[in-house]
């Protein structure tokens, strides 16, 4: 390679041709002094010479480098491309660039959710340690751990390197300004080791500061030592007032560190007695030892199971359960189950830039047909086939090239708008970005597809050997299978991605029908409250307080109704409890696992959940601490068939707990979520509890809800808080939001992946119809003259266009037959986003085969049409 | 385009035409014209040059430095490109005649038997 001869090229072919002329010329006079005529000399020298361009040709391309040159000639051809046919390349650059940017989007998703490690060291050491338990056929995955089973694990597991359990939770931080709720995780010394996270202050929690007795010690969040403490770097050794107590501040945690999936503000050391071992609700977390799979973990865990439950006499409740643990990664413990969603969307985006792919090289074969004149010509003149399928190529390459950057572009600010405003509740959100992994995907993607299309329309095409007479020449079914082959796979490919759409539509329908248990979200404000011990010491006290607050919220102006409960629906609290219905459920075995909520009078009106039967509570219930309980529909037809019959009848709450009268019955709630099931639940009269020992207790921490039509408004959130406050100033309102917000936040996977499958298959279906018009046209166009004739002779207009509304329809029906097949297959991967429809819904199945048939009739007609107006005159004359 | 049938022209040896044109050049700088005609004639008109890849081998050993070439002017007083030898052309061209000379003996020995020449 010689660049300097390179960019002299030119200067050197001019003194070659001089210096070949100079030949001739010396040649030419030495003929003529052997006696030849001037003229015939100068011919005869030329032959001796041969072909002076070839030569020159020869000598030229030594002074080139052949990818600059082959680049510039590509670069060339692509301005020219451009220049002469924009409409071609508008449409293939931006089919590509939409393809490509949607994959490319959904691709980082799926990437920084599902395929990147976790933000830890060696993240795949890192294991989620729960049980799988069993209780009267029900089966719960994520049993959280007890107690006495972490202590167990903690002194006996060989598989961890690090073990610890925690639970997140929320604390009042009081002391300088406001009080303030604070999210918090609170854990054992193992946990944050496990992480491998070190703090960027201070330390971790030490075995002294979670064992009972020690001094109380608290770490940051750097977000929160920023926002309370402006970075204050002197903080270690302060203390700070958290749920009335004072916490030593032992370290700070960095400022990109999350806790699997949330980011507390707090960090508490959790001081376990280990005493109750019935009490499951503490999630574990470890880090495998180096070379230790999960299943050898789970194994080791059974065998710290059995050990301990022989230790503690607690066998019975482990084999009654059939408790068994259940540690996995921790990575399927964050995702969950957004990674199903996740997996369809990006099949469908797949499918669709199959699509696209089809398309183009659809466009680029007719292209290359209508060129095919052009390419006998340069065959004739010696260009090889290697040649021409290497510049359609290269074509392919730069038509693909500009579609990635520009859908590189696309899925930039696409990954914006979904990190800006996508659904909340997605996991792992913040570590979405284009990072070098998406644009490496973004260019294999681009490659993929030009190597794709580009070889599509060098196969479909064959080289012509010779000059044909395309004019007269009716295309032969050869040249046209290659497109409809495309075209079969479009309309098949897009029926799957309309009932795919469809499915999730009809999902979303049900899930809007169904009846949530309550009426006008919108108008109910949740606002928790919190009464720690410094402020109500007794129970009694403490019930007082909240029957005094709701007092004061039901005088605010265009307040309906209030009522209070140990979580309302949507709040992630699934707490259960075992209930035992007296005279129905088993004795001898475990009783069933149900929702447990405490409520207050008045709760169920100010939801606006209907009572079925009984009554509500009163609270003269509350005060003369009346063992009680209200019951949904479900639990009540489960346990005695009608819930009317309910009234009177008693349940045992708990093991051992006492037997407790139902009074009333009200409808199911959705609280887990509309599209999740209404869990059975018993709600027990909130307020003082005693149990069977005589101990008593009382809920602190309630949520409370105001039904109004003034809800979420400012000046109506100021009032609940002067209520709140004028009868304790140092209560503080936490998780201030309606059931709305809260029900929407529950339903934004679903109406994200509802959405993009939506575009997806409005998409697809106008690539299959502009697909069957495509090839439809091309038929007609090359037909023009069949027509004319056919028509001269006599034939209908009627009968022309049946003949080619009929093969659109062959195609569609035949895309079609294999889309339905398809669909049937792989809408198994969708059925559990599904909702009250089966992944075979018939109704879906039709209606989506016949938006696609109408599509591929319309898309027919116009060149059906347009076949059937042909002149006959004209077609004569042309000939 | 009809062309005259040289006697060897086929069979040249690869690499050969630029060996004879370094040979050539030992004797004082010359244009392509000249160079033609002194292989020809040196070879009694048994090597008919191909004028067609004279000039792309002056080209080629020209770009490998071996010979380098000036504009002069000619017998006839005309502006003419002369090629001369460089001290790089005249190591090679040693090399290249005991290469030459080795494989002459060497298909020599093989052919011994057979007549020498044809023509």
């Amino acid at each position: 390679m010689n660049w300097r001869r390179f960019f002299r090229r030119k200067a050197a072919d001019a003194e070659q041709q001089e210096e070949l002329e100079f030949y001739v010329d010396v040649t030419a006079e030495e003929y003529v002094e052997r006696g030849m005529n001037p003229q015939a000399a100068r011919a005869a020298a030329r032959r001796k010479l041969g072909n002076m361009t070839r030569v020159r040709e020869e000598i030229y391309g030594m002074n080139t480098i052949t990818f600059v040159d082959d680049a510039l000639r590509t670069a060339r051809q692509t301005v020219r491309l451009v220049r002469t046919c924009p409409g071609f390349v508008l449409t293939v650059v931006l089919s590509l660039a939409l393809g490509i940017g949607a994959n490319t989007a959904i691709f980082s998703v799926v990437h920084g959710v599902l395929i990147q490690p976790l933000p830890y060291p060696h993240a795949d050491e890192l294991v989620g340690i729960y049980n799988r338990l069993t209780i009267s056929g029900q089966v719960y995955e994520d049993a959280a751990l007890s107690p006495g089973m972490y202590a167990a694990c903690r002194d006996d597991c060989r598989a961890f390197e690090h073990m610890g359990v925690w639970s997140s939770g929320a604390a009042t931080v009081t002391g300088s300004g406001d009080a303030e709720q604070v999210a918090t995780v609170t854990m054992t010394h193992g946990v944050l080791p496990a992480f491998g996270i070190p703090a960027s202050l201070g330390r971790w929690f030490s075995p002294g500061d979670d064992s009972p007795g020690g001094a109380r010690t608290a770490i940051l969040s750097n977000g929160y030592w920023q926002r309370r403490f402006g970075a204050d770097r002197q903080i270690l050794g302060r203390t700070v007032v958290i749920d009335f107590v004072p916490h030593q501040i032992v370290g700070v945690m960095p400022r990109d560190f999350r806790f699997v999936d949330l980011s507390p503000d707090v960090f508490l050391a959790q001081r376990l007695a280990t005493n109750r071992a019935d009490e499951f609700s503490y999630n574990g977390i470890g880090r495998l030892k180096p070379g230790v799979s999960v299943a050898q973990a789970n194994e080791d865990i059974a065998r710290v199971w059995r050990n301990w439950a022989r230790n503690e006499g607690v066998g019975t409740l482990l084999e009654e359960a059939a408790v068994t643990p259940n540690a996995r990664p921790l990575k399927s413990d964050v995702v969950g189950n957004a990674g199903v969603a996740l997996r369809v969307l990006m099949g469908a985006l797949g499918l669709l830039m199959w699509l696209v792919c089809a398309n183009v090289a659809n466009l680029v074969l007719v292209r290359a047909q209508a060129r095919g004149q052009e390419f006998a010509i340069r065959t004739a003149l010696g260009a090889g086939w290697g040649r021409i399928a290497r510049e359609q190529l290269a074509e392919s390459l730069t038509l693909g090239f500009m579609g990635g950057t520009l859908g590189l572009g696309l899925a930039y600010v696409g990954v914006r708008l979904l990190v800006a405003g996508g659904p909340a509740n997605l996991p792992r959100l913040h570590e979405i970005a284009l990072g070098p992994a998406v644009v490496t995907f973004a260019l294999f993607c681009t490659l993929g597809t030009s190597l794709l299309f580009g070889t599509i329309a060098v196969v479909g095409r064959r080289v012509p050997c010779r000059i044909e007479n395309t004019r007269g020449a009716t295309p032969t079914r050869d040249q046209l299978r290659g497109q409809r082959v495309l075209v079969v796979g479009q309309v098949a490919v897009a029926l799957v991605l309309l009932v795919a759409s469809g499915l999730m539509v009809r999902t979303l329908l049900a899930i809007q029908r169904v009846n949530p248990g309550f009426t006008r979200p919108d108008q109910i404000q949740m606002i928790r409250i919190s009464l720690p011990q410094v402020l109500a010491r007794e129970p009694e006290r403490v019930i007082r307080l909240q029957k005094d607050i709701l007092d004061k919220l039901a005088a605010i102006p265009g307040v309906a109704a209030v009522g209070f409960a140990s979580a309302l629906p949507l709040e992630n609290n699934r707490n259960g409890v075992v209930v035992a219905v007296e005279g129905v459920t088993d004795t001898t075995r475990l009783p069933p696992n149900r929702r447990y909520r405490h409520a207050s009078p008045g709760l169920f009106a100010a939801q606006g959940t209907r009572l079925l039967a009984g009554r509500d509570f009163t609270w003269n219930d509350v005060f003369d601490q009346r063992r009680l309980a209200i019951v949904s529909e479900s639990m009540a037809r489960e346990s005695w068939g009608e819930p009317r019959v309910a009234i009177g009848k008693r349940i045992r709450i708990g093991r051992d707990g006492p037997l407790t009268e139902v009074v009333g019955v009200v409808e199911d709630i959705h609280a887990d979520g509309l599209h999740q099931p209404a869990p059975a639940t018993v709600y027990a009269r909130a307020g003082v509890e005693t149990a069977t020992n005589g101990s008593t207790t009382v809920r602190r921490a309630v949520t409370l809800a105001i039904r109004s039509s003034r809800a979420g408004n400012p000046a109506f959130l100021k009032e609940v808080t002067a209520a709140v406050h004028a009868i304790n100033a140092s209560v503080p309102l936490a998780d201030v939001r309606t059931l709305e917000d809260a029900y929407r936040r529950s339903m934004a996977q679903t109406s994200f992946t509802v959405t993009l499958i939506g575009i997806a298959a409005a998409m697809a279906l106008a690539l299959a119809v502009v697909g069957v018009y495509g090839v439809l046209a091309y038929a007609v166009a090359r037909r023009r003259h069949e027509v004319g004739i056919r028509l001269a002779l006599g034939a209908q207009p009627d009968a022309v266009r049946a003949l080619f509304v009929r093969q659109g329809l062959l195609l569609a029906s035949l895309g079609g037959i294999l889309g339905l097949a398809s669909s049937a297959t792989l809408s198994r991967w969708i059925s559990p986003l599904l909702y009250d429809v089966t992944a075979f819904d018939p109704l879906t199945y039709a209606l989506s085969a016949a938006a696609l048939a109408v599509g591929a009739i319309l898309a027919s007609l116009v060149p059906a049409h347009r076949a059937a107006s042909v002149d006959p005159m004209e077609t004569l004359r042309s000939e | 385009m009809p062309r005259h049938p040289s006697p060897l022209k086929s069979e040249m040896v690869q690499g050969t035409l630029d060996m004879l044109i370094l040979k050539t050049l030992v004797l004082g700088p010359a244009h392509g014209q000249t160079i033609a005609h002194a292989i020809e004639r040196g070879s009694e008109d048994v090597l008919q040059v191909e004028h067609g890849s004279l000039y792309p081998a002056l080209h080629r050993l020209q770009n490998r430095a071996w010979i380098a070439s000036f504009w002069g002017t000619s017998e006839s007083n005309r502006k003419a490109r002369y090629y001369r030898l460089t001290p790089a052309g005249k190591k090679q061209l040693v090399d290249q005649s005991s290469r030459w000379d080795q494989l002459v003996r060497a298909i020599g020995r093989i052919m011994k038997p057979a007549p020498q020449h044809r023509g």
